[in-house]
């Protein structure tokens, strides 16, 4: 087993540098990278009013800088040299910590994504009891009470969830719940006033600022992990263990929870890593509705604004987490199938 | 009721309800097994063995299952209209059951000793666990498993079919039953296993004086362990009888086709066997008369009819079919 779980550490290796080396890649080629971007506000800086007048687009005169300084901008970007080559340096330097500056804002990547982390991992882990802490129990319930009110009711609610996406969930919240009934506030992560708060002031407002966009988070997964719960726990309570169990005179009731319930967990934990690094890097479009500065939005904008430094950055810190929620999950399933053993 | 009668099935009706409808999986079955002897029932797959047995311990498979009719009678008390909480102490107490399949009928995710220990704890709470483990232990080591010591800290899937079957065996044993129902407890197992099997079954129950419901499609097994016997077919029952008179006089057409089909040694070598032609009904289109009617050798006008009731042949022998007049 620890031989098993020594090879799956090395094999994060391999795996990183495959995922990195394809969206490096995939940023060398990408139209509209940085020195583009330079070249465009420096055109845009040119045809201002009060500029050289209007542009005569079809010669080269309106390229503003001149081939020098491109030069000079390429090598400041790395992008001079081919691309196996600057991604060689860009690792070097990532394995030594630097991940390097923000071509947008010039701030290190390392502190602006440092920022955001406790962020999501507030709202990720909040979002993670929700989703385990309801969806175990009510996919139970489902299950033993297959196919009565209480189940159909809940299979309506649960499927609109899934119907419609988060994003949307949140702003029907925020119009309902924070315009409407005014219950909760209409986004970020605190008041303004929240350093005059005292401790349970401040603990209050917090809460009052989650409820809202951990809803949104958590309404699509909930269909999903229910009805994974809900069927395997299905499937379990009509095999034959389930069957010998009540044949030794167990109780319908405890034949569940001793016996169908363990082999029912299994899938569920096979799911648990890919849960986490899914919530933990967020969703920017429910960030954005929510003005809340997580990893998702910096994500989202570092991509459209062709901020590599920081998509590369976010790219290692989530594909790291990814894989280590893969293994996480090996570990849970191992815990709860003995017939696991990974040899 | 006769006093040597520990468990009898009256008139027993069990259906379910698939998409396409109900079916009669079971119709109109009885048997009344004695105390200490072995009833054996026998019949092709599907025919309704089975449910029969899960009938008996209300445990059709929910809510598909249902029993529209008849009695179960334990001693005097009839299991079908107990209380679901005075179940519980029947099964695994009163009547205990193991299942054809000892590669799924045990849990994957608990050691068989804690497996086994449940029952104990089930019907027993006033034991302690230390003298729960000490029976666990005695009992493995009487359905002869080897070094129950160790084999207690297994997991179902470290241990072989047989093995399983054998603790399966042992949990059936600890609640001391009064009953036995084994459902075709060798089927899936290899023939010396089965065999191995089959002995101890025989053992157990000389040594606890338990009665036997023994449940299989093959005849062989049956002369083997059984004192009665009854021959099922599409859901009905076709022949009753003690297993000598079964086997020196069979009556209905259905069980003489099974005799014949049954390799002999002392026969001549390469001969073909037999073999019943035809398919049994399908439970969805059952036909008004005779269910064996169009597989029947000696099929008449009057099988397509009704059902045929039972005949008396002698004592402890009846059959259903036309070819013997009631009354006879
Ligand atoms: N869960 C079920 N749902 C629907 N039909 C069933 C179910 N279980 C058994 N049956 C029907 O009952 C008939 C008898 O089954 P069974 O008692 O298991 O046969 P066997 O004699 O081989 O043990 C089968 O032909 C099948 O059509
Ligand atoms: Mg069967």
């Amino acid at each position: 087993m620890a031989v098993y779980f020594f090879r799956r550490f090395l094999l994060i290796i391999p795996t990183f540098l495959g995922i990195t080396i394809m969206v490096f890649v995939i940023t060398r080629f990408v139209p509209g990278g940085p020195i583009e971007r330079m070249i465009a506000q420096a055109q845009q800086m040119q045809s201002m009013p009060g500029g050289t007048g209007p542009m005569s687009a079809q010669d080269g005169r309106n390229q503003p800088l001149s081939e020098e300084q491109i030069e000079e901008l390429k090598k400041y970007y790395g992008f001079d040299k081919p691309v196996m080559a600057s991604y060689g340096l860009w690792l070097g330097k990532v394995l030594s910590g630097d991940l390097g500056v923000s071509t947008r804002y010039y701030d290190p990547v390392w502190e602006m994504i440092r920022e955001r982390i406790p962020i999501s991992l507030y709202f990720g882990f909040i979002s993670m009891v929700m989703v385990y802490g309801v969806c175990i129990p009510l996919g139970i319930a489902k299950a033993v009470k297959h196919k009565t009110h209480f189940d159909n009711l809940s299979s309506i609610i649960v499927f609109i969830g899934y119907a419609i996406p988060g994003w949307v969930v949140g702003v029907l919240l925020l119009v309902l719940f924070a315009s409407h009934w005014e219950v909760f506030p209409l986004g970020g992560m605190i008041s303004d006033n929240f350093d005059s708060l005292g401790l349970f002031g401040k603990i209050k407002d917090l809460v009052r600022h989650t409820v809202l966009p951990v809803i949104a988070y958590v309404a699509g997964s909930f269909t999903v992990m229910t009805f994974l719960m809900k069927n395997t726990l299905m499937d379990n309570l009509s095999s034959d263990y389930v069957r010998t169990a009540m044949a030794k005179g167990l109780p319908f009731r405890k034949a569940v929870f001793r016996h169908a319930l363990r082999n029912s967990l299994i899938p569920i934990a096979t799911n648990f890593g890919h849960n986490i690094s899914i919530i933990l890097t967020g969703s920017f479009l429910i960030e954005k509705v929510f003005n809340i500065n997580g990893m998702g939005l910096l994500g989202y904008e570092s991509i459209v604004e062709r901020d590599y430094p920081v998509v590369m950055g976010i790219l290692v810190i989530s594909s790291i987490l990814l894989l280590i929620g893969n293994i996480l999950s090996d570990i849970c399933v191992a815990v709860v199938d003995p017939r696991v053993r990974f040899e | 009721m006769e006093t040597d009668v520990i468990l009898s099935v009256e008139g027993l009706v069990a259906s379910f309800d698939t998409e396409a409808g109900r079916i009669r999986a079971v119709d109109d079955v009885g048997f009344r097994v004695r105390k200490g002897k072995t009833l054996g029932i026998v019949g092709e797959s599907g025919c309704g063995k089975s449910v029969t047995a899960l009938s008996i311990m209300r445990l059709l498979p929910k809510p598909s299952g249902v029993i529209e009719e008849g009695a179960v009678r334990l001693e005097d008390m009839d299991l079908l209209t107990l209380a679901r909480e005075e179940m519980y102490h029947v099964r695994g107490k009163r009547i205990a059951m193991i299942f054809q399949e000892p590669m799924t009928a045990l849990n994957p995710v608990h050691k068989i000793g804690k497996q086994m220990d449940e029952v104990f704890r089930i019907h027993f709470p006033e034991m302690a666990n230390g003298q729960i483990r000490e029976q666990t232990l005695s009992l493995f080591d009487r359905v002869g498993i080897a070094d129950p010591g160790r084999r207690i800290h297994e997991y179902p899937h470290q241990i072989s079919g047989g093995m399983r079957q054998r603790v399966m065996i042992a949990m059936a044993l600890a609640g001391k039953p009064d009953v036995l129902i084994a459902d075709e407890p060798t089927t899936a197992l290899d023939v010396t296993i089965q065999a191995q099997i089959l002995d101890l079954i025989r053992n157990l129950q000389d040594e606890t004086g338990m009665a036997v419901i023994f449940i299989t499609h093959d005849l062989g097994v049956i002369a083997q362990v059984c004192d009665d016997v009854v021959v099922m077919y599409a859901g009905k029952i076709a022949e009753k009888a003690g297993v000598q008179d079964l086997f020196h006089h069979p009556a209905h057409p259905y069980t003489k086709g099974l005799l014949l089909s049954i390799p002999r040694l002392d026969g001549p070598r390469k001969k073909k066997l037999n073999v019943i032609s035809g398919m049994v009904p399908s439970l969805y289109e059952l036909p008004q008369g005779c269910r064996f009617e169009n597989r029947c050798p000696y099929a008449m006008a009057v099988c397509k009819s009704a059902y045929p009731k039972a005949t008396r042949m002698n004592q402890g022998h009846t059959v259903c079919c036309y070819l013997y007049p009631r009354g006879h």
